[in-house]
């Protein structure tokens, strides 16, 4: 299965960037057969698919053709030696680990290897458990890489791509509000019809508060990038906050029977920043935790005071966040969608929102998902003073 | 009038589907829908119609592609190949500058592109003249 079936996804992103398939290809270039005998062995026990190749040039076309996740390679060879297979490795498959397996594993060779490239060194002779322990840790390696190159392909995208998904974004409803009135004006009058256009109706208010609140979210971001939102700082007392959200959403909750609960210190949780930001934050933190929950589930927001930062966690008993999801999930119109989920309104903004808000704040957001257990957002934020209040409302020239 | 005519709107907007559903049922034809390129494929099979409206850009960016392709070069839908599409998509540009990718240009038939919010008389039209009534 793809993954991000989620959201607006980039087609044809990253043609080159494969995803780990649990069944990884490892390439074995020694020309002694006894190692590679030994390393078939042991790396096909684990599960990987191995190939081997008794010297360079061959073990190269192996490479081009195969492009595997991980190649093994003896330093010391006849013909092309392992430093110049290193070096073409990384030319043909750059995200390729290459491990160097040598008899005379002095550091010199092993740091000419490393500089050429090579990720690790296992100097022979090696017990099976070495070299699957340097084998998983290259993989884990290469996993990290590909996910971090596949990020940064999709941010520039999503970035070189923002105004054609904002426009898309408010075109999709607006575009249905438009096609609705049209077939109203010219569908005859009938009993029938007089229905269907009272129905209609209804549904384009909904759209177009749809394309209010995509408005609304962008506008929310872009005053944060300019700053104007985010430099007040008043004393705000979050508990009031939470709980007026809560009772904004007591039907929403309600309807799915899910329990709103919130646990505060007593004598409070204040904090020095903008009442609106915050409210924006929790808000956004707590709709998810109602919207991305299951029925009769629970949303529990608690906070606490320690060390001079208020932590304040919003959990909900949902359906949790798929691990590949997280990585992109204060993207902007990164949305959530999973077969067998029910389908859940939104800008997709929110979360960008909450954590810029969150970094302007001088905090951290941060996540624990579990899928189908629950997510729990995590949001530390510095606590007031009385001092560093006036302090901050002086150096804002208030 | 085409009486009994199938049409099938693959399309990820349900209000759009409804709207353009209501005009073409009270024209007579039947209508069948789908909100994603997988389910379209499912109906295609399932009803044979004579006409697709696919909407190009649906949740997963270009999937209206994915479903010409998969009907025009896939073995499975072999016996679908001559149903006329009808690719829809709310973008102002042409499609060729819009979509300057290998391959893609090749799947709209310029006289069977339009743009949402459709132009129903001319929507009406276009379905009228290039539907398959078995």
């Amino acid at each position: 299965m793809e993954p991000n079936r989620a959201s607006i996804c980039v087609p044809s992103l990253t043609p080159e960037v494969s995803e780990p398939t649990g069944q990884e290809t490892i390439v074995v270039v020694d020309d002694d057969h006894a190692i590679r005998l030994s390393c078939q062995k042991i790396l096909a026990k684990a599960g990987f698919r191995v190939e081997t190749f008794e010297n360079g040039a061959r073990g190269l076309e192996g490479v081009t053709e195969l492009r595997p996740a991980l190649v093994i390679v003896d330093l010391k060879m006849p013909g092309l030696s392992g430093i110049e297979v290193i070096a073409r490795v990384r030319e043909i498959c750059p995200q390729t680990i290459v491990i160097v397996i040598t008899g005379y594993a002095t550091i010199d060779t092993a740091v000419e290897a490393m500089k050429s490239g090579a990720y690790d060194f296992l100097p022979k002779p090696f017990s099976p458990e070495a070299l699957r322990m340097i084998v998983n840790r290259g993989l884990e390696r290469r996993n990290l890489l590909l996910l971090t190159e596949r990020s940064e392909l999709e941010r520039e995208m999503l970035k070189r791509r923002f105004v054609t998904f904002v426009s898309h974004q408010l075109q999709t409803p607006l575009v249905a509000v438009h096609q609705y009135l049209d077939v109203i004006n010219q569908l005859d009058d009938t009993q029938q019809t007089a229905a269907k256009k009272r129905e209609w109706i209804d549904r384009c208010l909904r759209r177009t508060e749809e394309m209010q609140a995509i408005i609304r979210d962008w506008l929310t971001l872009a005053k944060l990038e300019g700053g104007t939102l985010s430099r007040v700082k008043v004393k705000v007392d979050l508990e009031r906050i939470v709980r007026d959200i809560f009772a904004t959403y007591e039907q929403l909750a309600a309807a799915e029977e899910i329990t709103l609960e919130a646990r505060f210190p007593e004598g409070g949780c204040f904090v020095p920043g903008d009442h609106n930001c915050l409210n924006v934050l929790f808000d956004n933190l707590i709709v998810n935790a109602i919207k991305y929950n299951k029925r009769g589930g629970r949303v529990t927001v608690s906070a606490e005071l320690a060390d001079g930062e208020v932590a304040v966690s919003v959990a909900d008993t949902g359906v949790g966040i798929p691990e590949r999801c997280r990585p992109m999930l204060f993207r902007e119109f990164y949305r959530i969608e999973r077969e067998g989920c029910k389908k859940v309104s939104g800008t997709g903004l929110g979360l960008l929102i909450s954590k810029r808000i969150v970094t302007e704040m001088g905090g951290t957001i941060s996540l624990e998902s579990e899928v189908d257990a629950g997510s729990t957002f995590r949001v530390r934020l510095p606590e007031w003073h009385e001092d560093a209040g006036e302090a901050a409302g002086r150096a804002n020239g208030d | 009038m085409a009486t009994g005519a199938r049409v099938l709107m693959i399309d990820d907007d349900a209000d759009f589907r409804e709207s353009v559903r209501t005009v073409l049922e009270s024209n007579g034809y039947e209508v069948f829908e789908a909100a994603t390129g997988k389910e379209g494929l499912q109906k295609l099979v399932e009803h044979k119609p004579g006409l697709i409206i696919l909407d190009i850009m649906m949740e997963c960016c270009t999937e209206g592609y994915g479903v010409n392709q998969a009907i025009k070069y896939q073995d499975a839908f072999e016996g679908y190949r001559n149903i006329p599409i009808v690719m829809v998509s709310s973008i102002e540009q042409s499609p060729d500058e819009r979509f300057p990718m290998a391959g893609e240009l090749d799947m709209i038939r310029p006289d069977l592109y339009m743009t949402k919010p459709l132009d129903i008389p001319r929507f009406l039209e276009v379905v009228r003249k290039t539907i398959r009534t078995s």
